[in-house]
């Protein structure tokens, strides 16, 4: 009995060693490109499709958070068989680039493809589709006027009228590091304090549903991106078209610095096994036939201005965009969040 | 030192306690990597601005005692209504009480978040501090009610028939005999649902509390400092054990082993017209809440949403994640639970070490696992994660986070053997396999398939370590629903989440099933 069972346990360790041994390291070869993914959106597929079907070269997914694909990235090391990450907002691609994981990739179709804003300087990541932090307000409650700018959302007028969401989330720690590369940690620090003091509540659920709770009367207004509020817009669910009834859209301040503008991008993996397939599918996403095909799909916006966004967000005309270096996002990140612990915005 | 424990102690060094030793190692190990790393790693830790930790941790605790609670009086009244009393509806209610079981707490929470805040269609809001723990309470209620409802219909009926005979009234009969005879189950089951509250980040997060979860995934996510991640994971675990040795000292040697005896389960109570009321108030309400509630508003989602897109794959890969992982975290823990209940410290440490990883995130375990691995890695032991290494690593953080869960009932089913029938095997010269082969085993098998069920719906909606340590083009249920969900797409969640609820719901009924024979015979 005992001899048996302790040979079977033994089987099994050799069968689990096996299998080890039989998984290939990478996986990448010449016709795979592997990416590692922080967007689950529907129109990424469509993209790979269509670049597998233009190229021949097959695209496989691995999506999860972007903090967390930075740590199987970092104990796989050389091992890894990412080629591509790619992950929403700059901040993140930052950190992946700051742990050594990203090499610096420069193509001429690239740099045609990405206005030098939207890309980090030395090709670590690059941009393909932009999204804005804007304001939504109550039409019945807030004259457009009065939250054209995020500093209307710390005037004493709105005490105990915004909703704001965690500020855990990358979106808000971008925003407000934005703010400490144009006017100093001290200036971020007082417009947090006051908007924290303008909270009609303690920060909880997305940006969707602060959306909700403004159109509902809890709150005048709120920040969130962009495409949120396009979402509801195209909902097949009557009562999210009723919230967009309520309110208003602002890209704020048009006449000061511009609104605050994000990319999602990517970036080559330090240890691509296939480089080339990676630099191939990122100038894939950033050419014309790829910005143009999901253009009409997307809620975000096409990485160049000479492309058309899908007609509702194209009715908005163009904006004036926040000019700042897109590696700041990352490198005044962990100064935001401590700005917004101190401030009691968690 | 008696001559009795000096025997046992030598009769510790056999193929049994290797095994269990093999099995604690294998499902600790994530965890002591955790704290190792917290140690080791030091690439600047998060410099937090406030009290986040001291909130936290008051936080976690509130957390556990509030929502902890609710589930214990939930749990235990339910359980005690429907095994020791009759009523309309009790036999439908016995299996309906388990179904929330199958709805993770995230789920739960972006559900009752959309039905109740803005937007949705209650005037009373599940929201903030008593929002989470009512979510916890009524999802984690069943852990509780299992324990306790298998703990109830064992009781002989000598026991509750002696107090009568005694003159005791029926409320009586409960309250100093019935219940405290089910305290030790109701207690295992009490821990477990306070240790997945405090693992809990998704509904902490989503209803904007500060715990030692949500400042773990704060400092990791806010502030790029994933060492300072570990630190409070180590934290977390450390506290989880401390929690767990005082749980168990708390139960003491508060073991009821007579009821081994095939005794007929006591008749059922008669419950009159107004408390019968009240017990289908109750049991409805849990079941509505936990599950049918939330679960409707679900199905209204996802009719919504027209486009039902393929989740075939998905739903194999969630059954051979969920089967295979099962199968081996419950061969892991059976190991263990049998190592633990001969009482000696080595026993204690292991039910310890195995228990503890399952107050932590399953992201830090999963941290914990991709450690292990890269070190393994730089050693050249291992090459890259690839597909089948990925699945084993998954399997493995799996037995980590939720060894717990599987020893708890297998622990307590053993506790049914009187410490003299494993004497009396010793005596009649059986040796350690053999002793376990043909005592242990076919005591411990009611809960060994219950073990197994409660593990295969564990990591059916297991999430976070599913989502970093998976391969390429490989998405469970859980995967698909949090993708949208996170991506506020909560019609499009919608589908996933509702079908991890139906499979899920098959082994429970099952289990239900079980606890109903072993109640017949």
């Amino acid at each position: 009995m005992s001899f048996s069972l302790s040979r079977r346990a033994f089987g099994l360790g050799v069968s689990a060693a096996a299998l080890a041994a039989c998984s290939p390291g990478g996986g990448g070869g010449g016709n795979v490109v592997n990416v590692y993914s922080a967007r689950h959106y529907d129109v990424d597929r469509t993209l790979y499709d269509s670049f597998e079907q233009a190229t021949g070269i097959a695209v496989r997914v691995l999506s999860a958070n972007a903090e967390q694909l930075l740590e199987r990235l970092r104990a796989e090391g050389e091992a890894t068989a990412a080629d591509l990450v790619i992950a929403a907002d700059a901040g993140n691609l930052w950190r992946i680039k700051d742990a050594g994981l990203l090499q610096n990739v420069t193509t001429p179709a690239l740099e045609a493809g990405v206005p030098a804003r939207l890309r980090d300087p030395e090709g670590a990541y690059w941009g393909f589709t932009k999204r804005a932090r804007v304001i939504i307000y109550r039409k019945d409650a807030v004259q457009p006027e009065e939250v054209a700018s995020y500093d209307n959302l710390a005037d004493a007028r709105f005490r105990g009228q915004i909703v704001m969401r965690s500020s855990t989330n990358t979106y808000q720690l971008s925003t407000l590091s934005s703010r400490i590369e144009r006017l100093g940690a001290e200036n971020a620090r007082a417009w947090a304090a006051a908007v924290r003091g303008n909270f009609a509540r303690d920060p909880q659920g997305s940006d969707t549903d602060q959306i909700k709770a403004v159109a509902a009367g809890e709150a005048q207004a709120t920040v969130c991106n962009h495409y949120y509020y396009f979402r509801l817009m195209r909902s097949e669910d009557p009562a999210d078209r009723e919230i967009v009834a309520k309110t208003g859209i602002i890209f704020p301040d048009q006449a000061g610095a511009g609104t605050h503008v994000n990319i999602s991008g990517g970036g080559v993996t330090t240890h691509a096994k296939n480089r080339d397939g990676a630099v191939q599918l990122l100038e894939y996403l950033v050419s014309d036939e790829a910005q143009t095909t999901i253009a009409p799909l997307n809620v975000e916006f096409p990485i160049r201005s000479e492309i058309a966004p899908a007609p509702d967000l194209a009715a908005i005309g163009a904006f004036k965009e926040e000019d700042i270096p897109l590696d700041a996002l990352g490198r005044h990140q962990a100064e935001a969040a401590r700005i917004f612990e101190e401030v009691g915005w968690l | 030192m008696t001559r009795n424990a000096l025997a046992a102690r030598g009769a510790n060094i056999d193929g049994v306690a290797l095994v269990a030793a093999l099995a604690t190692i294998i499902c600790a190990a994530p965890a002591i990597a955790v704290i190792g790393l917290a140690l080791a790693r030091s690439d600047g830790g998060a410099d937090f601005g406030g009290d986040l930790l001291a909130n936290g941790a008051f936080g976690t605790g509130a957390l556990m005692a509030a929502g902890g609670l609710g589930a214990i009086v939930f749990g235990a009244a339910s359980a005690a209504l429907v095994s020791l009393c009759r009523f309309p509806g009790r036999g439908l209610f016995e299996w309906l009480l388990v179904v929330p079981l199958a709805a993770p707490s995230y789920i739960l929470a972006y559900a009752y978040a959309s039905l109740t805040w803005a937007g949705g269609v209650s005037p009373l809001r599940i929201e903030g501090f008593w929002g989470a723990a009512f979510i916890y309470a009524v999802g984690l209620y069943p852990y509780v009610y299992l324990a306790a409802r298998a703990a109830f219909v064992s009781q002989s009926l000598g026991a509750l028939e002696a107090a009568r005979t005694l003159g005791a009234k029926p409320g009586n009969v409960f309250w100093r005999v019935a219940l405290p005879m089910a305290r030790p189950a109701i207690a295992a089951g009490g821990a477990l649902a306070m240790m997945e509250i405090a693992a809990d980040y998704g509904a902490a997060h989503h209803f904007g509390l500060t715990t030692l979860s949500t400042a773990i995934f704060r400092a990791w996510y806010a502030h790029g400092a994933p060492s300072m991640a570990l630190q409070i994971s180590a934290v977390l675990l450390l506290g989880a054990l401390v929690f767990l040795i005082l749980e168990r000292r708390a139960r003491g040697r508060a073991s009821f082993a007579a009821a081994l005896t095939r005794a007929k389960p006591a008749p059922r109570y008669q419950l009159a017209a107004l408390p019968a009321l009240g017990a289908v108030a109750l049991c409805g309400g849990l079941v509505a809440s936990g599950a049918l509630l939330p679960l409707a508003w679900l199905l209204r989602l996802a009719l919504l949403h027209a486009n039902v897109e393929d989740v075939a794959g998905p739903f194999l890969n969630s059954m051979l994640l969920s089967g295979g992982g099962a199968l081996v975290t419950l061969a892991l823990a059976a190991a263990i639970a049998v190592a633990a209940r001969r009482a000696n410290a080595f026993g204690k440490a292991s039910l310890y070490a195995a228990a503890a990883g399952y107050a932590a995130p399953g992201a830090v375990i999963a941290m914990g696992a991709l450690a292990l691995f890269g070190l393994a890695r730089e050693a050249g032991w291992i090459g890259g994660l690839g597909p089948a290494l990925a699945v084993t690593a998954l399997i493995w953080t799996y037995a980590a986070r939720f060894a717990s869960a599987g020893v708890q009932p297998i622990d307590a089913g053993l506790t049914r053997l009187s410490k003299g029938l494993d004497a009396s095997a010793r005596t009649l010269g059986a040796g350690p396999w053999r002793r376990f082969a043909r005592v242990d085993l076919p005591i411990a098998a009611p809960s060994l398939a219950a073990a197994a069920l409660i593990l295969f719906v564990e990591i059916l909606k297991e999430l976070p370590a599913t989502l970093i340590l998976r391969p390429f083009n490989f998405d469970t249920l859980a995967v698909k629903a949090y993708s949208y969900a996170s991506d506020e797409r909560l019609l499009e969640a919608a589908a996933p989440a509702l079908l991890i609820f139906l499979v899920g719901l098959a082994p429970i009924l099952i289990l239900t099933r079980g606890i109903g024979q072993v109640g017949r015979r």
